[in-house]
């Protein structure tokens, strides 16, 4: 591309907007400039290059934080909960979708209600439910609710791909004497593989990043996701450290933030993917 | 279609098998506590006490002259509504300028998403420290060019503590309303626009006589989500004002949260939420049967 083209492409609307698109997320940029430097230099000169570049905020997140922990915490919630989902809801969808059609259709409807439920609605009678089976703030609590609460959506997603699939292959299986859960397995759940990768972004991301649902199931326990560390931490100091926010802030959205630069494409169509109808 | 079933009526072992987790855990752990919900809205269960006691519509009756939840219920709307203006229009633009960019697309839109995929605590967290009297960003730099005055107490101030829920809420998800816009353009097709050029159609005149009507599935579905998106309004409020100052930013949930979690009241509670619940569906029939109607006219 010869010079003048480039030129040409880049005219005043793309600089124009390219400078609102940095003005928009300067907040973060100047979260990452202020996690290297002291609190009173922040407070100073949140604008300035730090004097002194100092990593301590970042040793501080896992010595006076302790946030190693949590982080690990969030991880293995994350896999659980994706694992249960992944297997259960495109069973579900599949069962659904190749059903006679008034049963299929009700089961569907029984799904859809789950979309438009707010956690505010469930909370308190949730809290009840796990304390009568004596699971009340546990890891096994949060992991029935979240895979539970994402049930609805991903049954959604994947009965809508999965009405793109020709039945053919599985009539197959079918003459072949394959069973339907077998049929299921072996030939339909390989091509749902786009789908899977959407639900594994939404949901990976949902629960890494969620503070109010594990906040509030798992309640004063010791035990903590890595937000819920993070704002209790806070939430107990009496002076403000705007260093150890900030470094905190940049922490916990570094691995989300390299998958997104990462991923792009993939992340802005699985986060979209349940709102079009 | 001649056999629309896979399975054959025999087929209901399997059925279970792969319908039946699902059906589990879905019903017990969100259907049955919406359905209690609805039974405990009748008692006057504090969520501590082994026996509910039955108290009829009493809890409703309460929440008819309850002065907090008519509040609450004037905060939600009013934040709501800027949501709502900000989330249909103002990301509506945002789109179609996106779209009119020749280079450089990419990354403006992964730049106006970017805040999406943060956690809310995040957002938070960082308006927290914009807004912050003494040491926040914005009045330094206010104050740094001479306009000390105009300094607030953005997130403190009953009077700028709405915009500052809002401003939040506005930063965090603009880019997924934007996204939802921008795959609607890419359906728009190229014919409309050449023929558009061919009249001599400025960018205005693209903008309103095709960009707009081809949008409108769109701006039903926005317009539904940012609705729902407003009155759900309560993460957001935890983790930043907690209701304050006073009582002037506890939305509809944060009231809710705060009855039922906070206050022990549960049975009330549940009144409540289940008030919202009945509310919350008739707005989006409402919403999508009279957009339906105006698409028709389109």
């Amino acid at each position: 591309m010869s010079q003048g083209r480039i030129r040409l492409r880049f005219g005043w609307l793309e600089g124009l907007m390219l400078l609102a698109g940095a003005v928009f997320v300067s907040p973060c940029l100047l979260a990452l400039l202020n996690a290297v430097k002291t609190n009173p230099e922040i407070i100073r000169d949140p604008l300035a290059l730090p004097e002194r570049w100092t990593l301590d905020n970042f040793k501080f997140i896992f010595t006076g934080m302790k946030l190693a922990r949590p982080m690990l915490n969030s991880l293995l919630m994350c896999a659980g909960v994706i694992l249960c989902l992944v297997t259960i809801a495109p069973m579900a969808a599949y069962s659904i979708m190749r059903r006679k059609m008034a049963t299929g259709r009700l089961l569907r409807v029984f799904f859809l209600i789950g979309l438009t439920v707010p956690f505010q609605i469930i909370m308190v009678p949730l809290l009840k439910l796990f304390r009568m089976m004596d699971i009340q703030f546990t890891y096994v609590a949060l992991l029935l609710h979240y895979v539970s609460w994402g049930l609805p959506l991903c049954v959604f997603i994947y009965s809508a791909f999965m009405a793109t699939i020709p039945r053919e292959l599985e009539e197959a299986a079918a003459i072949d004497g394959c069973g339907q859960v077998s049929t299921f397995w072996r030939i339909v759940f390989p091509l749902l593989t786009p789908c899977t990768i959407t639900v594994i972004i939404f949901w990976g991301l949902w629960i890494w990043n969620d503070f109010m649902q594990a906040f509030i199931v798992m309640g004063p326990t010791r035990g903590q996701l890595v937000f819920v560390q993070l704002w209790k931490f806070l939430n107990d100091q009496y002076v403000r450290n705007w260093n150890h926010i900030f470094a905190g802030v940049v922490v916990l959205s570094l691995p989300v933030t390299v998958l997104y630069v990462i991923m792009q494409r993939r992340f802005v169509k699985g986060l979209t993917a349940g709102a079009v109808k | 279609m001649g056999n629309a079933s896979t399975f054959g009526r025999r087929g209901w072992p399997a059925s279970l098998i792969l319908c039946g987790p699902a059906v589990v855990l879905y019903g017990t752990f969100v259907v049955l506590p919406a359905v209690l919900g609805f039974a405990y809205s009748l008692t006057d269960w504090t969520g501590w006490t082994a026996d509910p006691n039955f108290v009829g519509l009493d809890n409703f009756r309460e929440l008819a002259g309850d002065e907090r939840f008519a509040a609450a219920i004037r905060f939600t709307l009013s934040e709501t509504w800027m949501i709502v203006a900000f989330f249909t229009f103002g990301s509506l633009v945002l789109a179609v300028l996106l779209d009119r960019l020749r280079s450089v697309k990419g990354i403006v839109r992964g730049l106006f998403f970017y805040p999406y995929v943060l956690s809310i605590l995040v957002a938070a967290l960082l308006f927290k420290y914009l807004c912050n009297y003494n040491h926040g960003a914005i009045n330094l730099l206010l104050r740094s060019v001479g306009l000390g005055e105009w300094a607030q107490d953005w997130m403190m101030d009953p009077r700028w503590v709405g915009y500052f829920i809002f401003a939040m809420v506005g930063w965090s998800a603009a880019g997924f309303f934007t996204t939802l816009y921008l795959a609607n353009l890419q359906t728009i097709p190229t014919e409309l626009y050449e023929a558009a050029s061919l009249d001599g159609a400025g960018p205005l005149s693209v903008f309103t006589r095709i960009q707009l009507p081809m949008l409108v599935p769109t701006v039903t579905t926005n317009l539904v989500l940012a609705t729902i998106f407003g009155i759900n309004l309560f993460g957001q409020i935890v983790v930043t004002t907690e209701g304050g100052p006073g009582y002037r930013t506890a939305t509809v949930g944060y009231y809710i949260y705060w009855l039922g979690v906070k206050n022990n009241r549960q049975g009330y509670a549940s009144a409540v939420s289940f008030t919202v619940f009945i509310a919350l569906v008739a707005v989006a029939i409402v919403q999508v049967a009279l957009l339906r109607r105006r698409q028709v006219q389109l």
